[in-house]
C-alpha cells in the first residue's frame, strides 16, 4: 500500500462506526410524565422530599433577600451618618446568614440523599428487571446497553436531580424576587434590565448546542483513541511478531491528534462564551451607569437606589447562564431516564404461571450433597420451538429419558442441540407439544425448583470473579469447604485445585482468566456436583483441550453422570459412546436414535458422522 | 488506591523525584507556559483597574448629589496609592459618566478577548501539545516492552495509563504550576492593594481566610478518600452486573436468581450508605463555607461601614472596590483545595506513567546486531533455560492465552529448563505437552518475545540476540491459539506484516491459506471492514485469515501454537488444507494435541515441566512406554481403527 493509502485507512478508521446506542436521542425535552415516575422513587423518604421543597423556596428568597440587606446598608451610608444604622444593618444581616446557611445544610444534603434514592431504585429495579427476562431477552440485548443504562444513564439522572432540579428552582425564585425588589425600587430602570434578559439566553442557548454538539464529537474521537488502544494491547503479541511498531504508533498519533481538534474546537467555543457573558454583563454596567447616572442627577432617582440597582442586579443576570448550563444537564438526564425506563419496561416473552408449583425433590432437605443421586425422568412429547414466530428450528421431537440415562446430543450446527437442551433446563417454552418432567408439564412447574434440581455444565464454561471456592458453590452456597473439597476429590480434580497459587482461595479473573480451557470446565463439573443434581446439562467444549487434561476430564465426566439423568451436546467419541441413548439431529428432527453400537452398525448418517470424526483425526 | 492496582516493577519513586520530574516535563514547554502566565497578568491589571474605574464613578456621583443637596463636599481623599487621582472637578456630569461608561466597555472588550486567549493558549498547551506528546511517548513506549509486561497487567490497566493518568500527569502542568503561580501572583497583589486602601479593615476581613483554608484542606482529605471508595463500591456494582448478564446462564441455570438479586441489592445498599456518609460532610462543609465568606461581609458592612461614616474611607473607591477585591481574593482561596488536589492526583498518575517510560526493555537490538534480510531456518536450542524472576512481576496474568500461562506456575520455577534442540531447515517439529509444561514459551524464545536466561538460542548458526530484531522476526510467521484480527479490512489484516504488499501477493496468501474464496464471499470481498477483534467471522475462517497473514511474507520459519485450539471440530478440517501448505517448505513449530497433527511432523517433542522428556518420531514414540504412548492410547479410542488406518508417510 502506498502512504496515501495508508492515509485513507486512517480516515476510514477514524470514521469507524458509533455505537448502537446512536439511534437513541442524546437529549429529550422535559417531560411532566418521567419527572413524576423519576421522583416516584422517593416514596421511602416522602417526608424528606417535601421538606426539601419548602427549604427550596425559603431559600430562593432568601439570597436576594441577603443581598438587598447588605445593599440597603451600603446605599443607606450615603444618607446615614451615625453607626447605628450600621449596627442594625449588619446584625440583621448576620442572622439572616445563620438562618441561610443553616438550613443550607439540609437543602443540601436532603437534594443529594434523594439523588441518590432515586438512582438507588433505579438501578436496583434495572437489576430486578433484566433478571427477571427470559433467556430469549439476552438473545437480543447487548450487555453494553445494559450497562450503559446502569452507568452513564443513571449517572445523567442522578446530575439532574442532585444539581439540577433544585438549585434551578432556587435560582429561578432568585430572579422572580429579585425582579420583584428592582420592579418595586423604579420599574423604568427594570425594564432595562428585562430588555437584556433575553439577549443572555439566547448567546447562552447557542453555544451551549455549539459546545454538546463538539462534546459528542470528542467524545467519539476519544472513543476511537482507546478502541485502537485497547486492540494495540490485546493484539500486542501480533504486533511484535510482525514488526508493526511504527505503522501503528503512526497511526495512533493520527488518531490522538484528531481527538485533540476536536478539544481544541470546544476549548474555543467556551472560551468565546464565557468571556462574551462577561462582556454582556459589563455592557449592562454600563448603559446602567449612563441611564441611571443621567436620572440620578435630573433628581428621578435617588444614588441609594442606583447603588443598589448595582448590587441586585447580578441577582437577576447570573441566574439565566445558571439555568442555561443546568437546562442542558436536565435534558441530558431525560433522555437518560427514557432509556432507563425503555429497558424496564420491555415485558418479559413469559414467565412462570403463577399456579405452577415447585417440583419434588426425592432428594432431602436442601439437595444435601451426601445423598445417593436420583435421576429424573425427562419426557418431550411432540415438541416444537422456534426462537422466532414461525421459523421452527425443532419439529415434532419425541423422546424419553429414563432416570440415570445419558442421552448424547449430535448434529451439525444449527441441527437443534442446543435448542433442545434449552428446553430441558426450561430457558425457553416448546412452541408446541410438551416437555415433561417426573411426568409434569414444566409449565406446571416452578423455574426455580426446576433449576435447583439441574447442573449446568455450558460451553464457555463461565466463571464469576471471586475465588475458586465460591465458584463451585455457585450451587449451593451453603456447603463447607470440605464438601467442597470432597467433591473435587470425587472428581479427581483436588491436587489440581490445590496447585493454584492459593488452592481453593485463588481469585479467578474476570471469567475465569488464569484457568486454561480445561481446568475451567474441571471447576464447572466440580460446581454442578456439588448441587448434586439430579439433571446434569452438558455442552461440551469445543476447544481442543491437552491430552492429559482430556483424560481427566472423561473420568471427571463418568463421576458426574453417574446415577443422573444428563443431556449432552457432544463434540468428543468418548463421550457419544458412553451414551445410554444418542439422539442423531438434522434441521431439527431427530433423524437417528441408539446407541453408538447400534448407529455404527446400521451405518446411516451417524456412521458418516463418525467417519468425519475420525478423518479429521487421521488427516494431514 | 494506588496500592491496589497492578505494578508494573517494583520500582520506586520518591515524591520528590516525581515532582522534580514533573517540573522538567514543565521546563519542556516553557515557553508556552510564559504566556499563558502572562495573558493572566495583563488580565489581572485590568480586573484591578475596572474596579478602580467603577469606584471613582461612584464617589463622583456622591459628591455631586450632596454638592446638589447642598451638604458640605466630603473631601477628596484618595487614599489608594495605586490610585492617586481624582476627577477634575468641573467636567461636566454627562462628560465624566460618557467617560467612564466608555472606559468600562472598553476595558470589557480587552478584558474578553484576552480572557479568549487565554482560554484558548491553555487549551493548546495541554490538549494539543502535553497531552498528545505524553500519549504518544506512552504507546511508543508500550508497544516495545516485552510480552511479560503484558503478562503481568491487565488491558484495563495499561489502557488507563495511556488515557486517565496521562491527564493526571499533564494536569501537574496546568492544575498545579500554572494555577499555583497565578494563585501566588493575585493573592499578593489583591493584599498589598487591600491594604493599601484600609490596613485595619485588610487584618479584619482576611482573618477568616486562616480558618477557610484549614477547613478547605481538611475537608478535601477527609472526603478524597471517601469519594475513592465511592468509585470502586460503584465499579464493583457495575463489574457485578456485568457477569451477572454474562453469566445469566449458569445463573438461570442454578436457579440462583433470587441470591443474584440479594447480592446486588446489597452492594447497592453498601454504595447508598456510603454515599450518605459522603453527603453529611458536604453538607456540613459548603454552607460552612458560604458562612465564613458572609462573616467577611459582615465585618466589611459594619467596620468598612463604620469608617465610611467616619469618613475614613471613601464609599466608591474605598468600600466598593474593597468589596470587589474581597470577592476576588476567596475566589482564588478556594482554588488551593483543587490544587492540593490535583496535587496528589498527578503524583498518582506520574507514578504510573513514569513506570511505563522508565521499565526496562528487556528485549533490545543489538547495535552491532547482524542484519539477515533472509534466513534460512535452521534453529537450535543449546541448553536453554528460561524463568520469570518473581521479584518483578507482580501480578498474576488474567489473559488466557498459551503464552502468559506460563505466569501461572509457580514463579520460583523455571518455566523452561537445559533444552537441547536442533532443527533443520524445512523441517516440521510437533511439541506435546500439558497447559503450563513451556510449549508456549518455548516457541516464544525463537522471535524473542522472550529472552533467555541461560543458554541460546541460534538461527542459522547466529545466536537470536545478536540479529537484527527486526530482520529476525520478519523471517519468522506466527499463527497463535485464538488469532488477533484488527479492525481493519481483510486485506490489511493479511498485510499487518507487510503493509505496502500488493494486491497481488495479498491474494496469493489468502489463497495458500484457502482464504481466498470466503473473502470473495464476503459483502466487500478483500475490503469487508471487520468487526472488532475479526467477531463476523468463523474461527476456521479467522485462523485461515491468520495463516495467510503469516505466510504473506514468506517467512523461513513459522510458529504454530495450537492454531485449531479454538475452532469448532466440525470446521477443524478446513484449516488443515491451508496449514499444510503453509508448512510446507518451511522450518515449522507446531504445538498439537491430535494425534492426526502430531502424526505428521518429521519429530515430535514432548514436554513435562519445562523439560523435553521424550522426542522422536511418531513411529519410534509408539514403540517406548512414556507420555506419548499414553496419550495415543487416549486418543485412539478405537483400537481397530489404530490397526486399519496405518501411518502415511
Amino acid at each position: 500500500m502506498k502512504r496515501a493509502e495508508i492515509k485513507d485507512l486512517n480516515l476510514l478508521l477514524v470514521q469507524r462506526v458509533r455505537d448502537e446506542d446512536d439511534d437513541q436521542e442524546l437529549l429529550k425535552p422535559l417531560e411532566w410524565g418521567l419527572i413524576r415516575r423519576l421522583f416516584s422513587y422517593t416514596r421511602p423518604i416522602k417526608r424528606k422530599f417535601w421538606i426539601l421543597i419548602g427549604l427550596t423556596i425559603i431559600r430562593s428568597a432568601q439570597l436576594p433577600g441577603l443581598v438587598w440587606l447588605a445593599s440597603k446598608v451600603i446605599a443607606g451610608l450615603l444618607v446615614h451618618t451615625d453607626a447605628h444604622w450600621i449596627i442594625e444593618g449588619t446584625i440583621a444581616y448576620g442572622c439572616l446568614a445563620i438562618l441561610t446557611d443553616g438550613m443550607f445544610h439540609f437543602r443540601q444534603r436532603y437534594a443529594l440523599e434523594i439523588g441518590e434514592t432515586v438512582v438507588n431504585g433505579l438501578r436496583a429495579e434495572i437489576f430486578a428487571r433484566v433478571q427477571r427476562q427470559p433467556m430469549s431477552f439476552f438473545q437480543k440485548m447487548k450487555l453494553g446497553r445494559i450497562i450503559s443504562r446502569v452507568t452513564s444513564d443513571v449517572e445523567a439522572v442522578r446530575a439532574g436531580i442532585q444539581d439540577v432540579a433544585f438549585v434551578s428552582t432556587i435560582q429561578f425564585g432568585q430572579m422572580v424576587f429579585s425582579a420583584v425588589v428592582m420592579a418595586c425600587l423604579d420599574w423604568k430602570m427594570f425594564l432595562v434590565v428585562v430588555a437584556m434578559a433575553p439577549i443572555l439566553w439566547l448567546v447562552n442557548q447557542h453555544f451551549r448546542m455549539k459546545f454538546s454538539r463538539l462534546t459528542r464529537a470528542a467524545q467519539d474521537s476519544f472513543s476511537r483513541v482507546t478502541a485502537t488502544l485497547a486492540e494495540s494491547v490485546t493484539g500486542i503479541r501480533v504486533t511484535q511478531g510482525f514488526v508493526r511498531q511504527e505503522t501503528n504508533a503512526g497511526l495512533f498519533r493520527s488518531l490522538l491528534a484528531d481527538h485533540s481538534r476536536y478539544n481544541v474546537a470546544m476549548a474555543r467555543t467556551s472560551a468565546i462564551l464565557a468571556p462574551l457573558l462577561d462582556l454582556n454583563s459589563q455592557f449592562f454596567v454600563a448603559i446602567l451607569l449612563l441611564f441611571g447616572g443621567m436620572r440620578v442627577f435630573h433628581h428621578t432617582l435617588e444614588v441609594g437606589q442606583l447603588i443598589m440597582f448595582f448590587l441586585m442586579v447580578n441577582q437577576f443576570f447570573a441566574p439565566i447562564t445558571t439555568i442555561g448550563n443546568q437546562y442542558n444537564v436536565a435534558l441530558l438526564a431525560m433522555a437518560g431516564a427514557e432509556r432507563i425506563f425503555w429497558l424496564v419496561d420491555i415485558p418479559p416473552d413469559w414467565e412462570d404461571d403463577p399456579a405452577a408449583t415447585p417440583l419434588p425433590d426425592p432428594r432431602g432437605a436442601a439437595g444435601a450433597a451426601r445423598a445417593a443421586p436420583a435421576g429424573a425422568r425427562v419426557e418431550f412429547q411432540e415438541v416444537s420451538f422456534g426462537y422466532v414466530p414461525g421459523r421452527l428450528v425443532l419439529h415434532n421431537l419425541s423422546f424419553t429419558a429414563e432416570p440415570g440415562d445419558s442421552v448424547a446430543l449430535v448434529g451439525h450446527t444449527g441441527s437443534g442441540k442446543t435448542s433442545i437442551i434449552n428446553l430441558v433446563a426450561k430457558f425457553y417454552l416448546p412452541t408446541a407439544g410438551a416437555v415433561r418432567i417426573d411426568g409434569r408439564e414444566v409449565r406446571t412447574l416452578t423455574s426455580r425448583s426446576l433449576h435447583r434440581q439441574t447442573g449446568m455444565v455450558q460451553q464457555q464454561n463461565f466463571l464469576f470473579t471471586g475465588t475458586v471456592l465460591d465458584n463451585i458453590r455457585l450451587g449451593r452456597p451453603e456447603a463447607t469447604e470440605a464438601e467442597v473439597a470432597a467433591a473435587a476429590e470425587e472428581l479427581g480434580c483436588r491436587d489440581l485445585i490445590e496447585a493454584l497459587p492459593q488452592g481453593f482461595h485463588t481469585e479467578l479473573g474476570e471469567r475465569g482468566g488464569g484457568l486454561s480451557v480445561g481446568q475451567r470446565q474441571l471447576l464447572c463439573f466440580c460446581r454442578a456436583l456439588l448441587a448434586n443434581p439430579r439433571i446434569v446439562i452438558l455442552d461440551e467444549a469445543t476447544s481442543s483441550i491437552d491430552a492429559l487434561t482430556e483424560d481427566r476430564l472423561q473420568r471427571a465426566l463418568v463421576t458426574l453422570l453417574r446415577g443422573r439423568t444428563s443431556f449432552i451436546v457432544a463434540h468428543r467419541l468418548s463421550t457419544i459412546r458412553h451414551a445410554s441413548l444418542v439422539l442423531v439431529l438434522d434441521q431439527g428432527r431427530i433423524v437417528e436414535r441408539g446407541t453408538h453400537a447400534q448407529l455404527l452398525a446400521r451405518g446411516g448418517q451417524y456412521a458418516a458422522l463418525h467417519r468425519q470424526f475420525v478423518q479429521v483425526d487421521d488427516r494431514a | 488506591m494506588a496500592e491496589s492496582l497492578p505494578r508494573v516493577a517494583a520500582a520506586g519513586y520518591s515524591n520528590y523525584q516525581l515532582i522534580a520530574r514533573l517540573f522538567g516535563l514543565a521546563w519542556r514547554y516553557r515557553l508556552h507556559c510564559l504566556r499563558v502566565l502572562g495573558i493572566q497578568l495583563v488580565l489581572l491589571t485590568m480586573g484591578l483597574a475596572g474596579l478602580g474605574f467603577t469606584g471613582v464613578g461612584i464617589d463622583f456621583i456622591s459628591r455631586r448629589m450632596r454638592a446638589a443637596a447642598g451638604a458640605p463636599p466630603a473631601p477628596p481623599r484618595m487614599i489608594s496609592p495605586l490610585l492617586r487621582f481624582t476627577l477634575p472637578e468641573q467636567w461636566s456630569s454627562m462628560h465624566v459618566l460618557m467617560l467612564l461608561a466608555g472606559l468600562i466597555l472598553s476595558l470589557a472588550v480587552c478584558r474578553a478577548v484576552l480572557n479568549y486567549a487565554y482560554q484558548v493558549s491553555v487549551n493548546i498547551l495541554v490538549q494539543q501539545k502535553l497531552v498528545v506528546d505524553l500519549r504518544g511517548e506512552v504507546y511508543d513506549k508500550l508497544q516495545r516492552l516485552s510480552f511479560r509486561f503484558f503478562d503481568a497487567n491487565t488491558t484495563g490497566s495499561i489502557i488507563t495509563r495511556v488515557t486517565s493518568d496521562v491527564q493526571a500527569v499533564r494536569s501537574f502542568v496546568d492544575q498545579v504550576l500554572i494555577q499555583s503561580l497565578i494563585m501566588v501572583i493575585s493573592l499578593t497583589v489583591y493584599v498589598v492593594y487591600m491594604a493599601s486602601l484600609s490596613p485595619g479593615l485588610t487584618l479584619a476581613c482576611l482573618a477568616t481566610t486562616p480558618i477557610l483554608w484549614l477547613m478547605a484542606m481538611g475537608f478535601s482529605r477527609r472526603v478524597q478518600p471517601e469519594y475513592a471508595k465511592n468509585r470502586d463500591l460503584v465499579e464493583k456494582l457495575v463489574q457485578y452486573l456485568t457477569e451477572s448478564v454474562q453469566g445469566i446462564a449458569v445463573t438461570k441455570g442454578f436457579g440462583r436468581e433470587a441470591e443474584n438479586r440479594a447480592r446486588f441489592d446489597a452492594a447497592n445498599e453498601a454504595v447508598y450508605r456510603q454515599q450518605r456518609h459522603i453527603f453529611w460532610q458536604v453538607s456540613f462543609f459548603t454552607p460552612a463555607v458560604g458562612f465564613l465568606t458572609r462573616i467577611n461581609t459582615m465585618v466589611l458592612l459594619g467596620y468598612g461601614g463604620w469608617l465610611v461614616v467616619q469618613g475614613r474611607l471613601p464609599l466608591g473607591a474605598g468600600l466598593m472596590v474593597f468589596a470587589g477585591l474581597l470577592d476576588q481574593f476567596s475566589g482564588q482561596v478556594n482554588n488551593v483545595a483543587t490544587i492540593v488536589n490535583s496535587v496528589q492526583q498527578s503524583l498518582i498518575g506520574a507514578r504510573r506513567v513514569f513506570e511505563i517510560l522508565d521499565a526496562p526493555i528487556e528485549v533490545k537490538n543489538d547495535p552491532a546486531a547482524v542484519r539477515r534480510p533472509r534466513l534460512e531456518g535452521a534453529v537450535r536450542f543449546e541448553g536453554v533455560s528460561f524463568g520469570y524472576r518473581p521479584t518483578e512481576w507482580s501480578e498474576m496474568a488474567t489473559k488466557q492465552d498459551l503464552l502468559s500461562a506460563a505466569v501461572l506456575a509457580k514463579p520460583d520455577q523455571p518455566v523452561l529448563r537445559d533444552i537441547n534442540l536442533e532443527v533443520k531447515p524445512g523441517q516440521c517439529v510437533a511439541i506435546l505437552g500439558a497447559t503450563g509444561a513451556g510449549k508456549s514459551v518455548l516457541m516464544g524464545l525463537i522471535p524473542r518475545f522472550y529472552d533467555v536466561t541461560a543458554g541460546r538460542v541460534c538461527i542459522d548458526g547466529l545466536d537470536v540476540r545478536k540479529l537484527n530484531l527486526d530482520d529476525l522476526r520478519r523471517n519468522i510467521g506466527l499463527v497463535f491459539q485464538e488469532s488477533f484480527l484488527f479492525s481493519n479490512t481483510v486485506a490489511a489484516n493479511i498485510a499487518f506484516g507487510h503493509p505496502e504488499a500488493t494486491a497481488a501477493q495479498i491474494e496469493r496468501a489468502a489463497r495458500v491459506a484457502a482464504a481466498h474464496d470466503f473473502i470473495l464471499a464476503l459483502p466487500k470481498g478483500y475490503d469487508t471492514i471487520l468487526s472488532e477483534s475479526g467477531n463476523s467471522l468463523s474461527g476456521g475462517q479467522r485462523q485461515r485469515l491468520a495463516i495467510a497473514r503469516a505466510v504473506l511474507l514468506e517467512p523461513a520459519i513459522l510458529l504454530l501454537d495450537d492454531p485449531t485450539a479454538a475452532i469448532d471440530s466440525e470446521t477443524e478440517h478446513e484449516i488443515f488444507e491451508a496449514l499444510e501448505r503453509a508448512i510446507a517448505g518451511r522450518t515449522t513449530f507446531i504445538v498439537a494435541h491430535r494425534l492426526s497433527t502430531l502424526r505428521r511432523a518429521d519429530f515430535i517433542v514432548v514436554m513435562e515441566n519445562g523439560r523435553i522428556v521424550q522426542r522422536g518420531t511418531h513411529e519410534e514414540l509408539m514403540r517406548v512406554p512414556g507420555p506419548y504412548l499414553r496419550v495415543a492410547d487416549l486418543q485412539l479410542v478405537d483400537r481397530d481403527k489404530l490397526q486399519s488406518a496405518p501411518p502415511r508417510p
